[in-house]
């Protein structure tokens, strides 16, 4: 073996580095290749910033400032002047790109015009400076929205998932005012009216006070008073229902689950509204056990309050129903119309105990969200130095989550977020516990990496994949589970095309997977486990991790796992990897090839199951082959089986049945009677009406045969027969005979 | 996910059950052999069967023998005027939208004197069910033509026999704009009669159901073509419309695939003067209701009440100061 083999073997194996053929790469501010691309990110045009816009609960609660860049153009960038403007605005996006990403925060409004005083002083006072200012306007007039503004950073995840929050709560809040005003409306009208007819409400003090002053002299009150205190019924409520609804007014009054409309806020009475944010889950948890009381009272007077206005409260049946109302808890369709509660919680400041409670709360089926924001997910493992978690501890969250089955889970890097909003929206619309997991890529002090490009690099890495669990989606894994959003989902890792220029200054394009170790690669913790080999020593041993990940090792390796980065003025280096990293990875990949069975790519039970129906159905036709093989030779015609016998008479339709009847019984066809009376007004002891109205013989007994002869001749859609008569004495036989025939 | 709460289901389990007694208010004053019987009978059962509350239902009827319906109803009802059974109706629904709102009107009370408020109603496509009780004579006034009387009808006012072709109901009905429901029903094939007041209870929207009635005492033959020979009532069946019982196919054999989404062939349908057309010859649920499109969000408090009515006061306010001006 080579010497340079065998230092590279050596340092896969031990980590070791000999400085004669490997270097370290510590401060040699080395990068992935495939991120070359990204080194200045306000001059790419991305998601970021994005625009939380104010009162939308549907998909547009937040807009890409790109988006709404693009529409404004469709709107304003056409005609001779429209590649003027298209310019302009572009500029103006990178410009607020730029100061969001130095810091700056305000709303769309407030920065377009502070980057339009930028961009304008940049220019020269000329022409130019006019037109940049008609381009600006006319694109501000175009853009409808506006909103904070949000960069991609650690405070992202809080903020977004807090806004989308917002607004599903605003819109719940509004939907619920509106009921609670309508009943609290409608059992005042019920007091009212209970009063109008009460002694009081019929008084002659009463009435000229409803006259007004106009004409209070024009009445005798006195005399009207006791006219309808004579005229009218009484009919007062009894004391209880006026006890009741009296009752149910204080408590709708009272709730503060949602804030009072407008005019009773006002009033200095009116309770402070409940908050339903919180930053840990523990208080969440106690807080929402401590207000159940409350919650189930103003339930159930909302249950109460509509049977009342409805007017099918019975206090027999009634009350004592729900005298037990809510003892065993509401479900989530009772809970539905209340308020849900947010947790926003750091994965990092997390202790045992909260751990606890959130468990407690996923397990529970309670209303509450959560947010779990991971900033870091190559923590280093708590079993020693330079070990990787990669997202384990805070991986596990999401993962045990899924298994509980009735938690609508979401987990995605912060660069992923708003393509997932519509995804956000339903977590936080579903009726049960929500889980987001989110990372943050705020871990930019290792890397020296924006946030955006970190976050983006875990989960196109597998580090980090993106996926949600929505339990109301349907009744299996393919409606329920998501996993499409990550890039090239059916293979192990991403393909992306890089080219570069080798030392000829010729175009070299290749293939590259985007791996883990890529990821791992770009965070400085991690460099002891990465050796950059020296141009000239470059040999074929080094072959890259996709590559070294599908190979079994047996004994020593001959090929050394190796990741292409660049450096800061973008010349490309080879880095071979150590053991522990390839080890890391190959977990990793584990864990994606899980995912991946969850959401339906190769998954294994279907690949069996296709291999053996393929089996069988080989050895079938192989079966087949060799039958047909064996009678060829046969030269006589092979017997004609059998023909089959004639196909079953195809199945009669089932037909009515109609009971049989002998031409000398009575009886009436009576579901076409058409109820008009003529049978029922000659006899209504023998003819009568069954439940639906229509006639049939009673009795038979109950009249003459002339009664049914006369019944069948008057009945209007000649349902009627008559039968033979009973009584061979009854006179007029013959005749009535003789006019019985055309009905029998 | 349609799971009930269990709240939802506490409320349910106390609801009662009906019975057909429970819709029954007098013993009806219609002749002996009336087809308005038939129709009593029908809808009483669709109340049942519906569980419809008695307090929750209203009747609204015009002028003649059918618009006495009402009465022998036990729910709420509304004899009206001449007429003007639509516009009752319609105002019920538009200020209590909760109830369940019916209409009895005869061919004189909605074609002739009704007619301008028949046509708006079917373009206002409020959520009704409208009978149509068509005798095809005056009955109450004793022998009048009315405007569906076939030519020639000799009554008291056409002693001669009348001049004039009827008036098809079915097709003027149809030819006007937002239309969602068009059903004919006869009286002497209650089956079918229930199924087809039962589709119209169900449509959401104006439900107009023309139901031929024979009149014993006035017209005692003049439907009897139709009755004596079941092959010239066409039943009208459809996956999508009604479907008839093997017994009553064994006896209703001329029967016609129509589906009842298809305007132009219900037009043709509606047009024929030899067959009688019997089921659902027009059904679109997706015509806009009227109390839906105006109905408004606000709550109707003692506030909004004045506020509205001062702001319309105020219009007709003489303010000092502009008094002041004027004069000035």
């Amino acid at each position: 073996m080579e010497a340079d083999t065998q230092a590279h073997v050596a340092f896969f194996l031990t980590g070791r580095r000999p400085s004669e053929h490997l270097d370290a790469v510590d401060g040699l501010d080395l990068r992935p290749a495939l991120f070359a691309g990204y080194r200045e990110l306000t001059q790419l045009r991305h998601d970021f910033p994005l625009v939380l816009v104010a009162d939308r609960a549907d998909k547009l609660f937040v807009q890409s400032l790109s988006g709404l860049t693009d529409s404004a153009l469709d709107v304003v960038a056409s005609g001779s002047d429209g590649e003027r403007i298209r310019k302009h605005v572009l500029q103006m996006e990178q410009e607020i790109r730029a100061l969001t990403m130095g810091g700056a925060s305000g709303t769309l409004s407030a920065l377009w015009a502070t980057a339009a005083s930028r961009l304008a002083k940049n220019k020269n006072k000329s022409a130019a400076d006019k037109s940049l200012e008609d381009s600006l306007r006319r694109a501000r007039a175009a853009v409808k929205v506006d909103g904070e503004l949000a960069n991609c950073d650690a405070a992202l995840p809080a903020r977004l998932l807090r806004h989308a929050w917002n607004a599903v709560q605003k819109q719940k809040a509004e939907a619920f005012r509106k009921d609670i005003d309508r009943l609290v409306l409608k059992l005042s009208d019920i007091l009212k009216a209970d009063f109008e007819r009460s002694a009081a409400g019929r008084s002659a003090k009463h009435l000229k006070e409803s006259v007004g002053t106009g004409y209070g002299d024009a009445f005798d009150f006195d005399a009207l008073s006791h006219l309808l205190a004579k005229a009218l019924p009484k009919d007062e409520f009894p004391e209880s229902r006026r006890r009741r609804i009296r009752e149910l007014l204080a408590v709708l009054g009272a709730q503060q689950f949602f804030p009072a409309s407008d005019a009773a806020a006002k009033k200095a009475s009116a309770a402070k509204p409940y908050s339903f944010f919180f930053d840990t889950c523990g208080d969440a948890l106690s807080t929402f056990r401590k207000r159940m009381p409350k919650l189930i009272e103003l339930a159930k007077a909302i249950a109460i309050a509509e049977l009342e206005i409805d007017g099918q409260y019975s206090e027999v049946k009634h009350d004592a129903l729900f005298e037990q109302f809510g003892a065993n808890g509401l479900d989530p369709q009772d809970l539905a119309p209340f308020p849900d509660y947010l947790v926003c919680v750091n994965a990092e400041q997390m202790q045992a105990a909260e751990h606890a409670h959130l468990m407690e709360i996923l397990s529970s089926g309670l209303p509450i969200k959560v947010l779990l924001q991971i900033d870091d997910i190559l923590e280093e493992s708590p079993n020693g130095e330079g070990n990787l978690t990669a997202g384990m501890r805070s991986r596990q969250i999401a993962n045990m989550a899924i298994g509980l089955n009735e938690v609508y889970v979401m987990q995605s890097s912060s660069s992923n977020l708003f393509r997932f909003r519509e995804r956000m929206l339903r977590g936080l619309t579903y009726r049960g516990p929500a889980l987001f997991s989110v990372f943050s890529g705020a871990s930019g002090k290792a890397s020296g990496l924006p946030p955006y490009l970190v976050s983006a690099a875990a989960m196109e890495s597998r580090a980090f994949p993106a996926f949600t669990y929505d339990p109301s989606a349907g009744p299996n894994w393919a409606s329920r589970f998501y996993l499409e959003a990550n890039s090239q989902v059916d293979l192990d890792w991403p393909i992306q095309g890089f080219a570069y220029e080798d030392e000829q200054h010729q175009r070299v394009s290749e293939d590259l997977a985007f791996t883990l170790v890529d990821f791992v690669a770009s965070d400085r913790r991690y460099a002891k486990h990465l050796a950059r080999v020296p141009r000239e020593k470059w040999n074929g041993s080094m072959i890259p991790v996709d590559e070294a990940l599908t190979r079994e090792r047996k004994g020593l390796p001959d090929k050394i796992p190796s990741v292409l980065m660049v450096d800061a003025d973008n010349v490309l280096q080879r880095v071979i990897v150590d053991a522990r990293l390839i080890r890391e990875a190959r977990r990793c990949r584990e864990m994606w090839h899980s995912l991946q069975e969850l959401g339906g790519v190769h998954n294994s039970h279907a690949e069996q199951l296709l291999a053996r129906e393929k089996k069988a159905w080989e050895d079938r036709m192989q079966q087949e082959a060799e039958a047909h093989a064996a009678v060829a030779p046969a030269t006589a015609p092979a017997v004609a089986a059998p023909a089959a016998s004639a196909a079953p008479a195809a199945a009669s339709a089932p037909v009515e049945q109609e009971p049989e009847r002998s031409s000398d019984e009575a009886y009436i066809e009576t579901a076409r009677c058409s109820t008009c009376n003529e049978c029922t007004t000659i006899n209504n002891k023998m003819f009568a009406y069954d439940r639906n109205q229509q006639a049939y013989i009673a009795d038979i007994n109950a009249g003459t045969y002339a009664q049914l002869v006369e019944a069948a001749e008057s009945c209007q859609v000649s349902v009627i027969h008559p039968g033979k008569p009973r009584n061979p004495k009854e006179p007029g036989l013959e005749e009535l005979l003789k006019r019985a025939e055309p009905f029998l | 996910m349609n799971m009930m709460s269990a709240t939802e289901c506490l409320l349910q389990m106390c609801e009662e059950n009906f019975e057909l007694e429970d819709y029954q208010s007098g013993v009806p004053r219609w002749c002996t052999g009336c087809g308005d019987n038939a129709i009593l009978a029908a809808v009483q059962r669709l109340c049942r069967d519906e569980g419809l509350r008695p307090e929750k239902t209203v009747f609204v009827s015009g002028i003649g023998c059918s618009s006495r319906f009402p009465h022998y109803m036990n729910t709420y009802g509304f004899h009206g005027i001449h007429g003007r059974a639509l516009p009752v109706a319609e105002g019920v629904k538009m200020a209590r939208p909760d109830l369940t709102v019916f209409v009895n009107t005869g061919d004189g009370d909605c074609c002739s004197i009704g007619a301008a408020h028949w046509i708006h109603a079917i373009r206002y496509n409020m959520n009704l069910t409208v009978f149509l009780h068509d005798n095809q004579i005056y009955g109450l006034t004793k022998k009048q033509a009315s405007p569906t009387s076939p030519i020639g009808t000799k009554s008291n006012t056409t002693p001669r026999g009348s001049y004039l072709e009827a008036l098809n109901p079915l097709t003027v009905t149809l030819g006007v704009q937002n239309v969602s429901f068009v059903a004919q029903a006869v009286d002497w094939i209650p089956e079918v009669l229930f199924d087809i007041v039962k589709a119209a209870y169900h449509h959401k929207g104006l439900s107009f159901v023309r139901i031929l009635q024979r009149c014993p005492e006035w017209l005692p033959k003049s439907l009897d073509p139709w009755m004596n020979d079941p092959n010239k009532v066409q039943l009208l069946n459809h996956e999508n419309g009604l479907q008839f019982s093997a017994g009553l196919s064994k006896v209703y054999k001329n029967q016609l695939q129509h589906d009842p989404s298809n305007m132009d062939r219900a037009r043709e349908i509606a047009s024929s003067t030899d067959l009688v057309p019997v089921g659902i010859l027009y059904r679109n649920p997706s015509v806009p209701c009227y109390e839906d499109l105006r109905r408004s969000d606000k709550l109707r408090t003692a506030e909004l009440t004045s506020v509205g009515l001062n702001a319309e006061l105020d219009k007709y306010t003489v303010w000092p100061q502009e008094t002041k001006e004027k004069v000035a």
